[in-house]
């Protein structure tokens, strides 16, 4: 029931080579007693007989990676992206399925034969050795000789721009400038694969943007395809060519970051990606005049006086202020609407004041919208 | 109006010594820490120090050869010519700091195995079983232990019935190696808790990162858990090498060779307090110099 | 560590013996007292193993309860392991008397640790052996340092199952020891270098040893080289009398040097194990009760001594230990649990314990007057112990 698992990547360029990796009808259940044993259990069955102590991480997922893509796995936690991932890089091993690296099958093979580097959440680096160390690691291990060594992890520190850095143990150093020794230590092996295990989440803010901005210029420059693991569905939105939203071990949506959010497949979609301003049932039928469930998403909605007309392509709904959050450059009204259920609006803060915004509370309004941006969403 | 009996004594009235003590005492943080430090470490300066003082002045005092009276402040250097005068010191000397490396390494040896499954591949159920079984010896009479051994080890015991087959004779209780294995035995628990410790402080993370650059088991374990978890291997081995160091009982039950310990304690209950004085300043110094050395190599970290 | 902390107590304990006891010479006259008071209620004493029964190993052996309740003192006891230990612990000032051999009186008494006795006021010392009193062990210038005990021979134990005919010499110790290899029980003391030099006394004349105690420097190292070929044949050496035992028991030794005590556990027990007193003759020892300078129960100390000379009690002790008693009314007394215990072990016989060494100090003087010789010392027999034991 995956929807379009395996829609050609948007990029036509890689449509016709060999997907950079490919998952076929993957599963993951931890707990599981023997290896092997029963391991070919439809991936449908989540609640049926798994006993109380397995744990069903990954239901059957299919999906084609293209070469040099930037794709994102979006999902809330538990939802499977990070055990996909790690079942790509080799640390868990799929109870059924295959997975694929440039059409060679890797299910099997520990991580040591992998043509893929992962930079993990906590970044993982040996604190024991300097950041050079750090760096060279792969190329040690994997013989490579001192002087291309050298030369290699001096590109590699060049290129996440921390040089003279090299003699510094990684406790010396700043959450920002950790992440980027992983990185460094990842693509300095210039894999054709390189993981990322939501490699932003422990930084604030401000850094996050700074990173994901420079991330994608990495990307781009280095044309490694990118697999990138994240919650935050803003950061999947940015940075990505398509993304996987991943619920409860399943893929609900594969597309572009434009294809998620405007046209979201499932309702948990809607909710996830975006906020989730759902009109169904009774609600749907007296402001969209249609049945099934649409969304609207907060900022296409404008808040206008109750006398006033809407234009023949508008949608309207009448309701009242329940709610009023300012967020600095927009504020959010959650206006409880006269035919059932909530929407949420979002407002540019252009001439508004917080003042202003903040008494509009418990105020009867029209919100109006273009119908176009009336958004059927499909059913689980 | 506040009453006598009021516990939060008003501006009125005149709070009780206790109390007054106390707020005399809030801003005066260092003489706080310094009252209650006060009793623990005079504890130590008298008991410990003032022990350890003594013993190092019985080592320059007269003894004499027939009565055995040992004469304070008569000072001279006697116990140490007669320690450097035979050879046997020098022998025992040498034996006890070469057990105590051999039983240190042997525990290193069979620690890191146990405490390697403990850390990373145990269930937790399993794990905390283990923990247990570890720590279990540990709750055992020291005596209780090493007279177990002895019955092993003497003839018609377990080593004899075992062996016996093999056509092995039984070791008996002369022989040096009891004591290596009796002390290995002992002290083993003292080197697997903190190489568990220090195993365990390795996040997953850092093993996956090794293999996923290109390392094998091998080389995961020689360039990243070996270094990792050293500083917990030398915090073990102040465990196992001082307390072999240390130890007179195990060497006089179970073999015939005599340690550091045993000379000092002959010589103590047999009345050459100065001679006993003055040679268990050798296992002090190699401890001091020992501990100097593992401070350095990071051990009081993992401690 | 443990070792670290007792060794520092042992130090300021003999520091404060020390202290308190400086000037402690032997007075010519000494300030006996003239009457046994009041029993303090307590009685600590440094003992043989086995000279203090209460009943726990059989219970018709058993000479304290009845002394406790007749005197009220209250018996603790610490076993030494040799003489040398003995010493310490009396030197520690913990204690208020001793069961010391002739190798502890001297000291005891030279140091001024022990504190001389009036004969007077027990009412047992009359019966006593003449031979048994006023012994130059615990007698200076006719002033008595204590009251006999009992003595015995060191004695040659084997085990009948594995040597059928009972042995007539030391030499399945010595020279013959590798026929026993592994198996040969030896005492664990620096006095036992007495005993290669007795036997040196018989196989080397030439060495002229005089006295066993008192060796020079050829005569010391002869003995010193006899005992390493012992330890080469495997020697066990054995510092408690419960070590030796359960050697036995056990069959990891078959012969060697023991006393009569150990003898009867194991034949107690059923054990295959005998024991003889070799014709070139042995150590042995006479034990004498001492008191303590500074005892802080002498009353009860006194009151003990005297208990230990009745006739049941120095029977009972010298049956269950197997030595001599020091009285014909110990000897009655002896007969009545143990027939023929008197003729078995000499008791009267003067002749047999002229082939008894009993220990005594090693001194530099050679314990003579003769200033030309000169003899190892105490230090050099504990010192040489320790280089054989731990070498």
């Amino acid at each position: 029931m995956t929807p379009e698992a395996s829609r050609p990547p948007t990029r036509g360029e890689a449509s016709s080579a060999v997907a950079a990796v490919r998952l076929e009808g993957l599963v993951k259940r931890f707990g599981d007693a023997g290896t092997g044993a029963g391991a070919g259990t439809g991936a449908g069955d989540t609640s049926g007989s798994a006993s109380a102590d397995t744990v069903l991480a990954v239901a059957g997922i299919d999906l084609d990676i293209a070469d040099g893509e930037f794709f994102s796995m979006l999902g809330p936690s538990g939802s499977g992206k990070t055990t996909t991932l790690r079942m790509i890089a080799g640390f868990e091993l799929p109870t059924a399925g295959r997975i694929l690296l440039h059409g060679e099958d890797v299910t099997d093979r520990p991580p040591f034969e992998r043509d893929v580097n992962t930079v993990f959440q906590d970044y993982a680096l040996f604190p024991h050795m300097s950041v050079a160390d750090n760096v060279a690691y792969g190329l040690v291990v994997r013989k490579v000789p001192g002087p291309e060594r050298q030369a290699r992890v001096a590109d590699a520190l060049r290129m996440v721009r921390l040089e003279g850095y090299d003699r510094r143990r990684p406790g010396q150093l700043s959450g920002g400038q950790r992440q980027r020794v992983a990185l460094a230590r990842a693509l300095v092996n210039r894999p054709r694969v390189l993981l990322l295990d939501e490699p932003l989440g422990a930084l604030d803010l401000k850094l996050r943007e700074e990173m994901q901005i420079e991330l994608k210029a990495i990307q781009q420059a280095v044309g490694i395809t990118f697999v990138y693991v994240t919650h935050d569905q803003q950061e999947a939105l940015t940075m990505s060519d398509r993304l996987a939203v991943f619920n409860r071990g399943r893929i609900e949506q594969v597309g572009t970051p434009a294809d998620v959010y405007e046209r979201p497949a499932t309702r948990f979609v809607a909710g996830f990606v975006g906020t989730s301003n759902l009109l169904s049932g009774e609600t749907a039928r007296a402001i969209v005049g249609g049945s099934g469930t649409f969304t609207v998403r907060p900022e296409k909605i404008r808040l206008a006086e109750p006398d006033s007309q809407p234009a023949p392509d508008e949608a309207s709904a009448m309701g009242t202020i329940r709610e009023v959050v300012y967020l600095g450059p927009d504020t959010r009204y959650i206006v409880a609407l006269d035919a059932g259920g909530e929407l949420v609006v979002t407002q540019q803060n252009i001439a508004t004041s917080s003042m202003e915004a903040l008494s509009a509370k418990g105020r009867t309004v029209r919100l109006t919208w273009k119908r176009q941006h009336n958004l059927p969403v499909g059913e689980e | 109006m506040s009453t006598p009996t009021d516990a939060r004594a008003g501006p009125g009235t005149r709070p009780g010594i206790a109390r007054r003590l106390a707020i005399w005492l809030h801003p005066r943080q260092g003489l706080q820490l310094r009252l209650l430090l006060a009793g623990p470490l005079g504890w130590l300066a008298i008991a410990y120090l003032g022990a350890l003082a003594i013993l190092l002045l019985n080592a320059f005092w007269e003894k004499d050869a027939f009565t055995g009276r040992v004469e304070p402040f008569a000072w001279t250097l006697n116990a140490f010519r007669d320690l450097f005068g035979h050879e046997v010191y020098r022998t025992v000397a040498v034996r006890t700091l070469i057990m105590a490396v051999l039983v240190t390494l042997t525990d290193a040896l069979l620690a890191f195995p146990i405490a390697y499954y403990m850390a990373r591949i145990a269930t937790p159920r399993v794990r905390a079983m283990l923990v247990i079984a570890v720590l279990m010896p540990l709750w055992a009479a020291y005596l209780v232990k090493v007279y177990a051994w002895r019955t092993i080890l003497q003839g018609n015991g377990f080593m004899e019935w075992a062996l016996s087959p093999f056509g092995v004779e039984s070791p008996g209780l002369d022989e040096i190696a009891n004591s290596w294995l009796v002390l290995s035995y002992l002290w083993l628990p003292y080197m697997i808790l903190p190489i568990y410790a220090g195993l365990e402080r390795i996040p997953n993370s850092l093993l996956e990162a090794s293999a996923d650059l290109g390392a094998k088991a091998g080389a995961t374990f020689r360039r990243v858990i070996l270094p990792l978890v050293f500083p917990a291997f030398v915090a073990g081995s102040i465990f196992t090498f001082s307390l072999t160091l240390g130890d007179y009982i195990t060497p006089d039950l179970v073999s015939d060779a005599k340690f550091i310990g045993n000379v000092i304690y002959d010589n103590s209950s047999l009345g050459n307090l100065p001679l006993a004085a003055a040679y268990s300043l050798l296992p002090i110094g190699i401890m001091t110099v020992y501990l100097l050395i593992a401070r350095r190599l990071g051990a009081f970290d993992s401690l | 560590m443990g070792k670290r902390s007792r060794l520092a107590a042992l130090a300021a304990v003999a520091i404060i013996a020390a202290a308190c006891q400086s000037g402690a010479t032997p007075k010519p006259t000494p300030d006996l007292p003239k009457e046994i008071g009041a029993g303090e209620g307590a009685l600590n004493l440094v003992i043989w193993a086995g000279y203090a029964e209460r009943g726990e190993v059989y219970p018709e052996f058993d000479w304290v309860t009845g002394f406790e309740k007749d005197t009220g003192c209250k018996v603790a006891t610490t076993n030494m392991t040799d003489s040398n230990n003995g010493v310490s612990l009396i030197q520690s000032g913990a204690y208020d008397g001793i069961s010391a051999s002739g190798d502890a009186t001297t000291r005891l008494i030279a140091g001024g640790y022990a504190a001389p006795v009036n004969t007077a006021l027990f009412k047992n010392y009359a019966n006593v052996f003449a031979g048994m009193k006023d012994l130059k062990h615990n007698t200076v210038d006719g002033v008595n340092y204590g009251v006999p005990h009992g003595r015995g021979p060191n004695l040659l134990a084997y085990n009948s199952d594995v040597i059928t005919t009972p042995p007539t010499s030391w030499d399945s110790v010595w020279e013959d020891g590798s026929m026993y290899q592994g198996k040969i029980s030896i005492y664990d003391s620096s006095i036992y270098i007495a005993d290669a030099a007795l036997h040196l006394m018989t196989k080397q004349p030439d060495l002229k040893i005089t006295n066993p105690y008192q060796l020079n420097q050829a005569q010391f190292d002869a003995a010193i080289a006899l005992l390493e070929k012992q330890k080469a044949n495997g020697a066990n050496y054995w510092g408690s009398y419960s070590d030796q035992v359960s050697q036995y028991a056990s069959g990891d030794v078959v012969t060697g040097t023991t006393w009569q005590f150990q003898v009867n556990l194991l034949q107690a027990e059923g054990a295959p194990i005998a024991a003889v007193l070799p014709d070139e003759g042995s150590t042995g020892w006479s034990d004498t009760w001492m008191i303590a300078k500074d005892a802080k129960n002498p009353n009860c100390m006194y009151m003990w001594m005297d208990h230990m000379m009745s006739a049941e009690a120095n029977g009972q002790a010298t049956v269950f230990f197997g030595e001599a008693p020091t009285s014909q009314q110990a000897c009655d007394y002896a007969e009545t649990i143990s027939p023929g215990h008197c003729a078995l072990t000499n008791a009267t016989n003067e002749a047999y314990y002229d082939k008894i060494w009993y220990w005594s100090t090693p001194q530099a003087d050679c314990a003579d007057a003769d200033a030309a010789t000169t003899c190892k010392d105490q230090d050099a027999w504990v010192a040489a112990w320790t280089a054989l034991r731990g070498g």
